[in-house]
């Protein structure tokens, strides 16, 4: 079903994007309108927006249309069929939703490259095909990161960590594997993750605001530009292993598309430039409407990201992190019923914003937030660590550890006889060196899913801590966290309200659902 | 009987008010921080033979004095103020605190507002509000310092048996900025073991091995950010003096950079 929209007459960029004329639904039976497979040969318009559960993603692609066909992030470069595009999809802004996920295993009977075996399984001796070989990536969105044990440095050097590492838990069978796991052949610790969104990345990326040699948060070395020298913020993946766009399309070209000989720096510079030129935000809510209309909030749609300022803090003295000027507060009560529940809908928005910057809770025992020179706890809001105007991300050098993966926090399925469900995640025991100090909130003897940083840095106080994400295009791109355990935008907020004690009434998680909705 | 019980609390509270420091007078300790909650930010405190002493409040990372941590003790060394009481608690300024890194569940006291106590900082919203950045450059701040001449002797303090935090990358950004003003030919770079006299008499010594630590973890990070001069690293871990006057100074990593 193609379903045409009105916006271009409201949307001064769609005169120089009239494909923007069409919005596919999301359904298998229009997969060849929404999904954009490797080696499509087709056109990324100026402007484009795709159905959503909560309304429609708009992508504005500023550098103008791009033709895919020989195009470096579309065309599978490696041999196991994937292209960029394959876990960066637009419809899902720049991400890849599990519902996604889902439809394509149905149309393609589980044969698409996105279930390729070196990550798209749980472990790559698994019989491919199999659903249960498939679990993580079905039910979580999850494509396995197999990383180094002991971790090495940019430059390959083996780094001595300050912790033990041990397998508790291995529903995979991936780290007690005789190849892949820890103590296997290959000596990889397997951590499984979503995807990052690769659109607003000029933000993402942006160097200025806070980068310099020396982290700010820890004050070790912060990672440099293999090309430049110079320092860079650390806020783009979840572990920050990788520098820059260039060396993150590299390593994944490696990793995930199997190539056989590394991408040229044409092909590299091509990818990058895409990347930097794609903005992702929500541009229809279907409860608060059009997001982007003329005299509407600032801060919100794709055209937003793409006029915004980066590497600006945005909880401070100048600005709002997603400014909305107040502009849905107190709305007339509206002239008809469509009218009065889109107004109502819209100052739920307003009201999720003001939670979100002004509702102060206590903020405790968090790694790399609280040991930054503000306390334990600190009385702030949401907006003191996602910080960075427009995106929702700390500014720089992002990795916190929030209880996402490390124990007690952590959601699993209850250990229990009658559970229907089991843990699906590995749990690991980190063991800290006695000579050092211990992580300051989870001592030396630590449980968790996904070491995080830890496992790229060696530290003991980054067990766990995961680089924030951005806030937009939330409505295409569910779930939520690097492990995919909020399946949706009310769980995230339940996890917030259950690890911070913050005590958010029932209207409070309602209109923090709608705000994230509409980014 | 009751009326002893009375004299034994008169007893108690006039020894306590005499107990209390005067104005002036070192103090150090190790003990549990308080929270103590306020209408606007929370305010530290932290108790000592029968008193609470105000530490600081929550503000902002550039703040002078950083808040501790509950779940840890805390170092503190400070003066009496004859400043008024903030937050129900004796003033220390100047003070040092350093978290100490063991944790210790039985530091958990948070404390709920209380209208008694309210403190005399309004902070910054959340949003704009045409104020200055803590951490922004003070547009009175004077000018940079000219170009160093000479050996340069640099000093940078670490908390308790802590190695390079968040506290030091400005530290190590001077560093690197001496050097390569001089240019600096030969660095040396000590680390030192920290030792503390606390008021009851207490020797505090932070661990074996934290100089060398320190030392090789400046040094390396250093390097590691352009440091083009060879570093000769030593370390001082012996018994370290300690008077209780300053007594975090000895926490500390030293470099002398040599043009």
């Amino acid at each position: 079903m193609i379903r045409p929209i009105e916006l271009c007459l409201l949307l001064s960029a769609c005169a120089a994007a009239p494909v923007l004329a069409q919005t596919p639904s999301r359904t298998v039976d229009t997969l060849t309108e929404w999904w954009l497979a490797p080696g499509d040969g087709r056109v990324l318009p100026a402007y484009v927006e795709y159905e959503n559960d909560l309304g429609r993603l708009g992508i504005v692609n500023a550098g103008g249309p791009v033709e895919t066909a020989g195009h470096p992030f579309f065309e599978p470069l490696g041999t196991n069929g994937r292209a960029c595009v394959s876990c960066h999809q637009p419809a899902d802004g720049m991400s890849l939703s599990v519902a996604t996920i889902r439809r394509i295993w149905e149309a393609t009977n589980g044969t698409d490259p996105i279930f390729a075996p070196v990550d798209g399984m749980n472990c790559p001796n698994l019989s491919r095909g199999d659903p249960a070989s498939h679990s993580l990536l079905l039910e979580r969105g999850l494509f396995r990161i197999a990383l180094p044990w002991p971790p090495v440095d940019a430059d390959g050097r083996r780094i001595t960590p300050e912790f033990t590492l041990e397998v508790v838990r291995d529903p995979t069978g991936c780290n007690t594997h005789p190849v892949y796991g820890v103590n296997g052949e290959r000596r990889e610790v397997s951590v499984y993750r979503r995807p990052r969104p690769a659109a607003n990345l000029r933000y993402v990326v942006s160097s200025r605001f806070g980068v310099t040699p020396f982290i700010g948060k820890t004050g070790m070395l912060a990672a440099v530009d293999p090309e430049t020298g110079r320092p860079v913020n650390m806020n783009m993946m979840a572990d920050a292993r990788e520098p820059t766009l260039a060396t993150q399309a590299q390593s994944a070209a490696r990793t995930h598309m199997e190539v056989e000989k590394p991408l040229s720096p044409e092909q590299l510079e091509k990818i990058r430039e895409l990347e930097l030129q794609l903005y992702a935000a929500q541009a229809f809510s279907n409860g608060a409407g059009r997001l982007d209309e003329p005299g509407g909030p600032s801060g919100l749609g794709p055209r937003a990201m793409e006029r915004g300022e980066d590497g600006v803090l945005g909880n401070n003295t100048t600005r709002f992190v997603i400014p909305m000027e107040n502009k849905w507060a107190d709305l007339p009560e509206g002239r008809d019923a469509e009218e009065r529940e889109r107004n109502a809908f819209r100052e739920s928005v307003q009201r999720g914003h003001d939670v979100f910057f002004f509702r102060t809770f206590w903020i405790r025992d968090a790694m790399h937030i609280n040991t930054v020179g503000l306390g334990n706890p600190i009385k702030r809001t949401c907006a003191t660590c996602h910080g960075m105007h427009m995106t929702g991300m700390d500014t720089a050098n992002g990795w916190m550890d929030v209880g996402t993966t490390n124990h007690p926090w952590a959601l699993e399925p209850p250990e229990s006889p009658w559970a229907d469900k089991l843990p699906e995640l590995p749990l690991f025991k980190i063991t800290c060196r006695e000579d050092l100090p211990p992580h300051p909130f989870l001592g030396r003897v630590i449980y968790t899913q996904d070491p995080g940083r830890a496992l790229i840095s060696g530290k003991c106080e980054d067990v766990g801590a995961i680089v924030m994400q951005q806030f937009r295009g939330l409505a295409a791109r569910a779930p939520y966290f690097s492990n995919g355990s909020a399946a949706n935008l009310r769980e995230l907020v339940d996890f917030y309200d259950r690890r911070f004690n913050i005590r958010l009434t029932e209207q409070e998680r309602i209109d923090l659902v709608n705000f994230l909705s509409v980014l | 009987m009751r009326g002893a019980h009375l004299v034994t609390a008169f007893a108690v509270l006039a020894s306590a008010a005499a107990a209390a420091p005067p104005p002036g007078e070192r103090i150090s300790f190790v003990s549990c921080p308080i929270v103590r909650d306020t209408r606007s930010v929370p305010c530290w405190l932290a108790e000592y033979e029968g008193e609470t002493y105000y530490l600081t409040i929550q503000s902002d990372v550039s703040a002078e004095v950083q808040p501790p941590m509950l779940g840890h003790r805390v170092l503190v060394e400070g003066v009496v103020s004859d400043a008024p009481p903030i937050c129900g608690g004796i003033v220390l300024r100047p003070v040092r605190l350093s978290v100490m890194p063991e944790l210790d569940a039985n530091c958990n006291t948070l404390l709920p507002a209380d209208e008694r106590y309210t403190i005399d900082f309004a902070p910054r919203p959340p949003g704009p509000s045409g104020g200055r950045l803590a951490f922004a450059r003070d547009p009175n701040a004077p000018p940079a310092r000219p170009a160093p001449e000479g050996p340069q002797t640099l000093d940078i303090y670490f908390d308790f048996d802590k190695g390079v935090s968040f506290r030091h990358p400005g530290e190590l950004m001077s560093i690197l900025r001496i050097a390569r003003e001089l240019p600096a030919r030969r660095v040396r770079i000590t680390g030192v073991r920290g030792a503390h006299r606390l008021s009851d008499g207490t020797l505090l010594r932070e661990s074996d091995g934290v100089a060398r630590r320190r030392a090789e973890e400046v040094a390396s990070l250093l390097r590691g950010a352009g440091l083009e001069a060879d570093a000769e690293i030593d370390w001082i871990d012996g018994e370290a003096e300690a008077d209780g006057i300053d007594d975090w100074r000895s926490r500390r990593v030293t470099v002398v950079l040599t043009p």
